[in-house]
């Protein structure tokens, strides 16, 4: 809503700055978005008398003035040739500076000494062409006062950003009676003299209400033998002032009165109706209407329309029909004034996307009280400015007359909730001062009845909200709660997720956030089969673009993605993870399922490009021990690594699948060739996924510890040949399975394939460390002990000691 | 024999001082003193001597001994002090090569102000609560006071999915899920991820949302200023300034807009408060009694208020990120400032 300081005035007699009072209006809820100065900084452009004109002496265009700012005598030179000798006219003095940043110097025109210039209109800004400069009435004001002041140009535009609640201040009235109540000052009210004629209005017009439920008020009011004609410049200037263009003095009239009080008005031809009548009724299904705008519209039957005899002329509080527009033909008007139902319109203009300044107030509710008044105001002004006859009295059909419930007020409530002390007397002055009938009841509450055009206040909290906001939230001292203890933890999940984010962050990894929304077909990039339920996906019936349509139901299509992009930028060493929810469908009518998962990719070298150590590149291993540090720090029992059915979009020879037990918890391996290339990734990839709510069900929280024995130490290694096909795992699970407290550590130090080795075999070497709890081991024991386990090795997994 | 030691012992005492490394004196002490070492072989003479001879002969090789040994042992720590001291002097590495370490991890900038946040309200007593991003429009709207075709539904875009649900469009749905839950007193922190309709500079269809809720016997206005006063303090340093003006949510009142003294210019008014000094970080108010309807509470005994702010926007102001798409394109150049 935009607003001006001097409209304001006209309403409210405030004496604050435009400052003080933007930052009033903030305060009381109004918030001042922005804020303009009209004529701000063109103080030194004055009213000034020419003294003498005469010819420049070098330029036949040019004139040579004497000029008088009322302390001075000043030359200057001038190439206007509307102004004589005597004429007051606007001198803008050396230092001013106009708009589009033109500073006056001192300078020489022609050899002739020039100290400031005589303003047109344009250069003013006041208008876009301007013929000459500006000559004022004579003695308008004192020689030396600011041009902007004497004219009365001086203002200020607030651009007002109002909340939903707040429809009564969408209009200067509205914003002036807050700001009256905030200060204590009276309201002042537009003038409406009614000059009416003879004939009655109710015997030219007649209105009908068929859906009074939608249309609770509809009064009209008649005008014979005007002239449509130019707004006057006080009119146009005024709506101008708050960015409306002017289009004739009727319709001029209309927008004026919406914006003074908040009631559209609507200005039909009423040669143009049938019947002069109007009936107010919903549209028929399919029936057709062109709006102002040159628009075929088709109606249904919850859209209200105004009618003439025949057919639809108005689109209800949206818009006017082009088959009853006024134009510059016009000679007689029926003038509407009307109150529809906010729910109605609201259904109707969105359906069509239909938003006008008449529908935006409708839609929030208008002052049904002022209905009357803003009519008679307008048909006042219109019989002002085109002349005509007004027809005697307005027609008024009210059939959805009520009167407003009286809300039962506790003062001390107001006190308690706010955490303020008002006196109740303090407390009754503000909601008098904001036009509510006040009555007090024997039992010390206060029954209150709220102005029609305050449609926001139903209920006592909105009377509490009222007496904190006009006492000024800046009153209210900060207080502690005084509270009950409550002993609160983060839950586990909650405590899971954050260890776990700690932790891979700790392992160099960098978290990203993607969109929860993504393309349909990114999840196909992971050629899963057909059947995989990934591909079923939650839509947006509304998305905005269609690579945000679908709620994902992996992580790993906007993880490839982000890698892909990063790749672009020359970024090559990425180790990336996401922690997110996916969004799987609901059975039936059940909630969707929204899990957290983890997935991770890492590419690139090590440890990033170094001056001391070869660019190694990661691999399979490396995604590996990532999962490995995560399920460690869970500590989730019964890890085993499985080749069989793979996901389909990792490298079938250096993937599996993760599994705790029987439940499978996530899977790493490096990224299929073909899935690369389907995101546009040109170096292999090494990715994991992990199921976060499984490992938090899976996840020993108890942990037992045990002293570390005092003995000393017995390594032997042993290396041996296997066959490729043979997991190096088989050879550790072997060696443990020898369940001997004396076996420490075992470990696998070396993986061998080259001179030496025949091919299908790989030699692998393993380090056992033998320690007991007990005593200090005896080389025999030690000896036994291993030898029994290489016999193992060799019965069980026909292994060759090398 | 006497001769014979006289002559191993200046031999020794000679070859000792002659030597210059480590390695030479420690052959020098096995030649004479080893097993099979000329002074050792000497002791084995002993026992062919006589018995008067023997003790003093004995005495003498054993002084002679000492002798050998004192100089050995200090010819070996000279030498090795010398060895030290040359291969301090010799040995220099370039310091300035950057070290050797591993690369390095980082939260998401949301990650970390959400992790500030709920730990700041984790001083203050409120626990951390959760709830779906796919929503019932009851949770979403109407239980928060925003009846079907309310105007206040257009201060909020909606993404609908199928089965008449949505993607919330702020986090104040887990509001209600906690209050149907649980009874007063109640006081929760709900960090989420929220959706709305909208894609710009400044807006991003999908962001985060903190929500704060408390509900006790006796809890102000004045206490909701209070608690917002000792946040915004802690998160963006002492006497931040905060100002509370009057606005309006569909789900709180008397409501109000929060605003801080511009961090920026520290209120002098600059291009990122729009000249105000002022800068809008989050929205609260007391619960609406028709929430409280909503959820079956008593709005006669009981009282609380609600708060909500957009993560994006605090972690734009703390970090001075002026385009809020940088948050969500996940370079890792960005990321790794963090």
């Amino acid at each position: 809503m935009n607003v001006t300081y001097n409209w304001l005035k006209e309403f409210v007699d405030f004496d604050v700055t435009s400052d003080e009072l933007a930052s009033l209006l903030t305060m009381l809820g109004l918030e001042v978005e922005s804020m303009v100065k009209l004529g701000d900084g063109l103080d030194d452009v004055v009213v000034a008398l020419v003294e003498e004109k005469r010819q420049h002496p070098n330029a036949d265009k040019l004139s040579l003035c004497r000029v008088n700012n009322g302390k001075e005598v000043l030359d200057v030179v001038c190439g206007a040739q509307n102004f004589s000798q005597g004429d007051t006219v606007a001198l803008a003095q050396i230092g001013a500076i106009l708009p589009g940043d033109f500073k006056i110097k001192r300078s020489k025109i022609r050899g002739e000494e020039s100290c400031g210039m005589l303003c047109s209109d344009k250069e003013l800004g006041l208008a876009e062409e301007s013929a000459g400069i500006i000559v004022l009435p004579p003695g308008i004001a004192t020689l030396g006062t600011p041009v902007f002041t004497a004219l009365g140009l001086k203002d200020t535009l607030f651009e007002i950003g109002l909340t939903p609640n707040r429809s009564d201040c969408l209009s200067v009235i509205g914003i002036a009676r807050d700001i009256a109540a905030k200060l204590g000052l009276k309201m002042k009210f537009p003038h409406s003299t009614l000059v009416e004629c003879s004939e009655r209005t109710d015997s030219v017009i007649s209105v009908t209400i068929k859906n009074p439920d939608l249309c609770p008020r509809y009064a009209a009011r008649y005008i014979s033998g005007c002239k449509v004609a130019p707004s006057p410049e006080w009119l146009v200037k005024r709506l101008n002032s708050i960015g409306i263009r002017s289009i004739n003095n009727v319709v001029d009239v209309t927008n004026l009165v919406m914006m003074e009080l908040g009631q559209p008005l609507h200005a039909f031809d009423c040669l143009r109706l049938s019947g002069k009548q109007i009936v107010v009724r919903t549209a028929e299904e399919g029936e057709q209407f062109t709006t102002l705008d040159n628009q075929l519209r088709t109606l249904n039957s919850t859209d209200l329309v105004i009618c003439d005899a025949e057919r639809p002329v108005a689109l209800a509080g949206i818009m006017g029909g082009l088959n009853s527009e006024i134009e510059s033909t016009t000679t007689t008007i029926l003038l509407e004034s009307a109150f529809f139902k906010p729910a109605a319109i609201r259904k109707t203009a969105k359906r069509l996307g239909l938003h006008t300044e008449s529908s935006h107030r409708f839609e929030r509710g208008i002052d049904i009280d002022s209905v009357t008044r803003a009519l008679d105001r307008a048909a006042t002004l219109i019989v002002e400015l085109a002349g005509g006859l007004l027809s005697h009295g307005c027609i008024d059909a009210y059939p959805g007359r009520s009167d407003r419930a009286a809300i039962l007020f506790r003062p001390e409530k107001a006190n308690e909730l706010i955490g303020i002390n008002l006196e109740r007397v303090a407390i009754i002055d503000i909601l008098t001062r904001l036009e509510c009938q006040v009555s007090q009841c024997a039992d010390g509450s206060v029954s209150v009845v709220p102005p029609h055009y305050r449609i926001d206040i139903e209920r006592e909290i909105d009377l509490i909200e009222e007496v904190a906001r006009l006492n000024g939230y800046d009153q209210i001292p900060a207080t502690m709660p005084i509270a009950r203890v409550i002993s609160d933890r983060p839950t586990r999940h909650q405590e899971i997720e954050k260890k776990v984010r700690d932790l891979l962050v700790n392992n160099g990894m960098t978290e990203i956030i993607n969109f929860s929304f993504t393309a349909p077909e990114s999840v196909r990039k992971l050629l899963l089969s057909v059947d995989d339920p990934r591909h079923t996906a939650i839509k947006l019936a509304n998305p905005l673009i269609d690579e945000q349509s679908v709620m994902r139901t992996t992580l790993l299509p906007g993880l490839l993605e982000t890698t892909a992009r990063n790749m672009n930028f020359r970024s090559l060493d990425l180790k990336l993870f996401e922690i997110r929810r996916v969004y799987l469908p609901g059975k039936g009518e059940d909630m969707p399922c929204e899990p957290l998962c983890i997935v991770g990719a890492i590419t690139g070298t090590r440890d990033g490009d170094g001056w001391s150590r070869p660019n190694e590149l990661v691999d399979f291993f490396d995604a590996k021990g990532v999962v490995e540090t995560v399920l460690d720090f869970l500590d989730v029992g019964g890890i085993s690594w499985v080749t069989e059915n793979q996901e389909s979009y990792y490298h079938p020879g250096k993937s599996c699948k993760i599994f705790a037990g029987r439940e499978c918890v996530g899977s790493v391996g490096e990224l299929h060739p073909s899935v690369q290339k389907n995101f546009e990734i040109e170096k292999p990839v090494f990715c994991f996924e992990l199921d976060f709510e499984k490992l938090v069900k899976l996840s020993r929280t108890k942990k037992t510890i045990t002293a570390p024995s005092r003995f000393p130490d017995s390594t032997r290694d042993v290396a041996m040949l296997i066959p490729e096909e043979l997991a190096a795992a088989k050879i550790i699970d072997c060696i443990r399975a020898e369940k001997s407290n004396e076996i420490e550590h075992v470990q696998i130090f070396d993986v061998y394939r080259g001179k030496g080795v025949p091919d299908g075999y790989k030699s692998i070497a393993v380090r056992i460390r033998y320690r007991s709890f007990e005593r200090t081991l005896a080389e025999e024991e030690i000896a036994s002990l291993h030898n029994k386990i290489i016999t193992n090795l060799t019965n069980k997994l026909k292994i060759t000691v090398r | 024999m006497r001769e014979q030691l006289e002559q191993l012992r200046n031999g020794a005492l000679q070859a000792i001082s002659k030597a210059s490394s480590v390695e030479q004196l420690q052959d020098i002490r096995i030649s004479l003193l080893g097993r099979k070492g000329e002074l050792t072989a000497l002791m084995k003479g002993l026992g062919s001597l006589s018995a008067e001879d023997r003790p003093i002969v004995g005495q003498l090789v054993n002084t002679v001994r000492d002798e050998i040994e004192s100089a050995l042992g200090a010819a070996i720590e000279s030498a090795h002090e010398k060895f030290i001291a040359a291969r301090l002097q010799s040995e220099r590495i370039d310091i300035s090569l950057p070290g050797r370490r591993p690369l390095k991890g980082t939260k998401h900038p949301v990650s970390l102000v959400i992790e500030e946040i709920c730990s700041i309200f984790a001083g203050l007593g409120f626990a951390v609560a959760e709830g779906p991003e796919i929503e019932h429009d009851w949770y979403n709207f109407e239980a928060l006071n925003f009846p079907p075709e309310h105007p206040a539904r257009d201060m909020q875009d909606t993404f609908f999915v199928e089965n008449n649900m949505l993607l919330r469009t702020h986090t104040s749905p887990v509001q209600i899920r906690t209050m149907l839950k649980q009874k007063p007193p109640v006081r929760i922190i709900a960090p989420g991820t929220v959706y709305r309709c909208d894609s710009d500079a400044t807006h991003s269809p999908m962001f985060h949302q903190i929500e704060g809720l408390m509900v006790d016997s006796k809890v102000t206005f004045g206490d909701l200023k209070g608690i917002l006063t000792v946040f915004t303090n802690q998160l963006f340093g002492q006497k931040t300034g905060v100002r509370l003006r009057p606005s309006y949510f569909p789900f709180t009142e008397p409501s109000a807009e929060v605003d801080i003294a511009c961090v920026i210019c520290g209120g002098k008014g600059c291009r990122v408060c729009k000249n105000s000094g002022w800068l809008e970080i989050l929205g609260a108010g007391m619960v609406d009694p028709e929430v409280y309807r909503h959820v079956q509470y008593d709005a006669e005994n009981i009282s609380g208020f609600a708060f909500g702010m957009g993560i994006e926007r605090i972690a734009m102001l703390k970090y001075g990120i002026s385009d809020m798409r940088l948050l969500f394109e996940n370079d890792v150049r960005f990321l790794r400032q963090f």
